[in-house]
């Protein structure tokens, strides 16, 4: 099990973006995408295509499942998302792999303040 | 508003299994985020979505959808269910759009081809039936046309309506060229650089090389119109019968004008000679008919002159007084073709290796297309080498020869002198005083020309060789280097004179009958390819 999720690393962007949002709590797509901006601190904007473009594909691989709508939501179109347990342990790979590199990058290069992967468009 | 209705058609196009799965929440989030983010950014999004739904994720694509049954689409709006289950392979869609560009290249290919021969053929027809006017965008190709063309214009009813008049079209059809060529680029030449536009008949400017720059008299009006009003019988039947007298009178009127406007004396005087012996012999009397008449003094003529630009016409409809001067309507007209036309400018472009390519199919009148010529040349400004493709180039007005040629030299230079007959006066022509901010005046230059390469081009051509300033790459040209007027021989014999000529101050000769020898001589069709390699290859050596 822990091969077959070693095989999906690194994440993508996107990927690792989203899975870290659902880490906290349940969220519709447009809370995803808040919740990205808000932990890449404005840089890294997430566009509801790419959004849905990787949550169709998170699903498909059962690391995200949807929830359905909620009754008395804003909005009844959206539909809620949650982290699965695949997911989640598919995200604590890729954060132990990136504490790795940054730990291996430190001692190389003593960069004082590493951060985590550059965001990039998939 | 408008971009969510784009944003809702691109999300339309996504597989359907996406679509429907998830169209309604990006719709729902575009609604919350469109204040947030930028509609630019959402509609890229939403397009990069889109290709990478249909690139990268076949695998989806079969998912759900589950019945054909039409649901209400998304936002209320109806789109397009497939019924039947058979979609085609992923991999089928790389050659399909493949054979999709293939077949659609054919066709723009076929339509192409298929446009100019419509223009060839179909344009004299249209002629025919409207000689006031042709649409001027026929001119630019019609290599073939231009023989055919100045005989439409002039004498349409030739072929249709055989006794109207006699002219053979060959005859007419120098006439036409003729009665244009000469009094434009007379009136240019005197005015070099000046506004005196020379409006065209009824064709074009660019159309038939010569009318171009013919000053249109109502003479010719008259001619075009003809055909029209001599189709009815009863019409020419009175003008048909000429004895000896009128004959007389004509051959008279004929002498005349040839010995007084003709450009070369000496041999206005053999052809006024010619004229009177084959009187004398008798040869005139079997011509009891204007159009017969006017035939025979044109090729009595041409036989001694060997000048296939002289030409007597016959018109049944009473030709008016000579009007040296364009009507106000003329002008009007040229002015209001040349705008459409773009100034006959066909082609501005930056080649690879920096080359500019100027192709246009005229030298229209200066004082109307001076802007867009200059905003051309100012395009073509920092070229490393600059290319003029006179191939469908019809020639025109002297003033804008002068102007193009401006550029290519950082001081006012003798291009040509202008000889007329009927005054014995010589007009010098000479290149403006440099535009400021002007690069090209030391870049190399190359001139296309063609076969059809006529009058006024010829003359930009021939200038540049003498002067050693382009490398001319083509054809050998027509060889028109003089230019006349129509002049009123009586109420229906016209006669076109050749008057005047170019004289290069520096050949003290012209191209007339010749035409103008191109430095390298290749077919008309690969004059620009060659230009291009011997452009790079001049560039390389630097």
């Amino acid at each position: 099990m822990e091969d077959d999720l070693h095989s999906f690393l690194p994440l993508s962007p996107a990927t690792l973006h989203i899975l870290l949002s659902l880490a906290g709590e349940d969220l519709h797509g447009y809370g995803i995408m808040q919740e990205v901006a808000r932990q890449s601190e404005g840089k890294y904007k997430l566009g509801p295509g790419t959004l849905y473009d990787n949550l169709q594909k998170l699903i498909q691989r059962e690391w995200v499942e949807e929830l359905g709508r909620r009754a008395g939501d804003d909005d009844p179109r959206r539909r809620y998302y949650r982290l699965t347990l695949a997911g989640r342990r598919v995200l604590e790979a890729e954060i132990a792999r990136l504490a790795e590199v940054v730990r291996e990058a430190r001692a190389r290069l003593q960069i004082a303040r590493p951060s985590t992967a550059k965001p990039r468009r998939v | 508003m408008m971009l969510r209705r784009i944003y809702r058609c691109v999300l339309r196009l996504h597989p359907p299994a996406f679509r429907s799965r998830f169209g309604d929440e990006i719709l729902s989030i575009f609604d919350q985020a469109k204040g947030k983010l930028s509609g630019f950014h959402l509609l890229m999004d939403g397009m990069l979505s889109l290709v990478r739904q249909w690139t990268l994720r076949p695998e989806f694509w079969r998912e759900s959808v589950s019945s054909p049954t039409p649901q209400a689409a998304l936002d209320g709006i109806p789109s397009f269910y497939i019924l039947s289950p058979f979609r085609p392979r992923p991999t089928a869609v790389v050659p399909g759009l493949i054979l999709s560009i293939a077949i659609f290249s054919l066709t723009c290919v076929a339509i192409k081809y298929s446009w100019i021969q419509v223009l060839h053929i179909r344009i004299p027809e249209a002629q025919f039936e409207a000689p006031q006017w042709i649409p001027p965008n026929a001119s630019a190709n019609g290599v073939s046309n231009r023989t055919t063309e100045p005989v439409l214009h002039d004498q349409p009813a030739t072929s249709s309506v055989p006794n109207a008049h006699a002219q053979t079209p060959e005859a007419a059809s120098h006439a036409a060229s003729n009665t244009s060529t000469p009094s434009a680029v007379a009136t240019k030449s005197r005015k070099n650089g000046a506004v005196q536009p020379l409006p065209i008949p009824r064709s074009t400017a660019q159309k038939s090389k010569g009318n171009e720059i013919a000053p249109t008299s109502p003479e010719s009006e008259q001619l075009a119109a003809q055909p029209l009003t001599t189709t009815a019988p009863s019409t020419f039947a009175e003008d048909t019968t000429l004895d000896a007298a009128a004959r007389h009178r004509v051959i008279d009127g004929t002498s005349a004008i040839v010995t007084k406007y003709y450009v070369d004396a000496e041999v206005a005087q053999k052809m006024a000679i010619a004229l009177r012996d084959h009187e004398t012999n008798g040869d005139d009397n079997e011509a009891t008919d204007g159009p017969t008449f006017a035939d025979l003094l044109t090729s009595q003529m041409r036989d001694v002159s060997q000048d296939k630009y002289v030409a007597v016409i016959y018109s049944v409809v009473k030709t008016s007084e000579n009007s040296p001067v364009p009507t106000a309507e003329e002008v009007a007209r040229y002015t209001k073709d040349m705008k459409q036309n773009n100034c006959t400018l066909e082609k501005v472009a930056m080649l690879p290796h920096n080359i500019g390519h100027l192709k246009f199919n005229s030298f229209p009148d200066a004082s109307i297309c001076r802007q867009t010529a200059a905003a051309a040349m100012a395009t073509l400004n920092h070229a490393d080498a600059i290319i003029f493709d006179l191939r469908d180039n019809a020639g025109g007005y002297a003033n804008m020869v002068a102007l193009i040629a401006t550029y290519l030299f950082d001081r006012p230079t003798h291009l040509n002198d202008f000889y007329d007959r009927s005054r014995n006066s010589t007009e010098e022509s000479w290149t403006l005083p440099p535009v400021p901010g002007n690069r090209l005046a030391d870049k190399p230059a190359f001139v296309l020309t063609s076969s059809t390469t006529f009058s006024a081009a010829e003359g930009f051509s021939y200038d540049l060789k003498m002067l050693k300033r382009a490398t001319l790459v083509g054809e050998t040209t027509s060889g028109r280097g003089h230019m006349g007027a129509p002049h009123r021989i009586d109420d229906h014999f016209t006669i076109l004179v050749p008057s005047m000529k170019v004289i290069n101050p520096i050949s003290k000769t012209n191209w007339e009958g010749t035409g103008v020898e191109p430095d390298v001589k290749v077919k008309a069709a690969d004059a620009l390819r060659t230009a291009i390699n011997l452009a790079e290859g001049n560039l390389q050596k630097k």
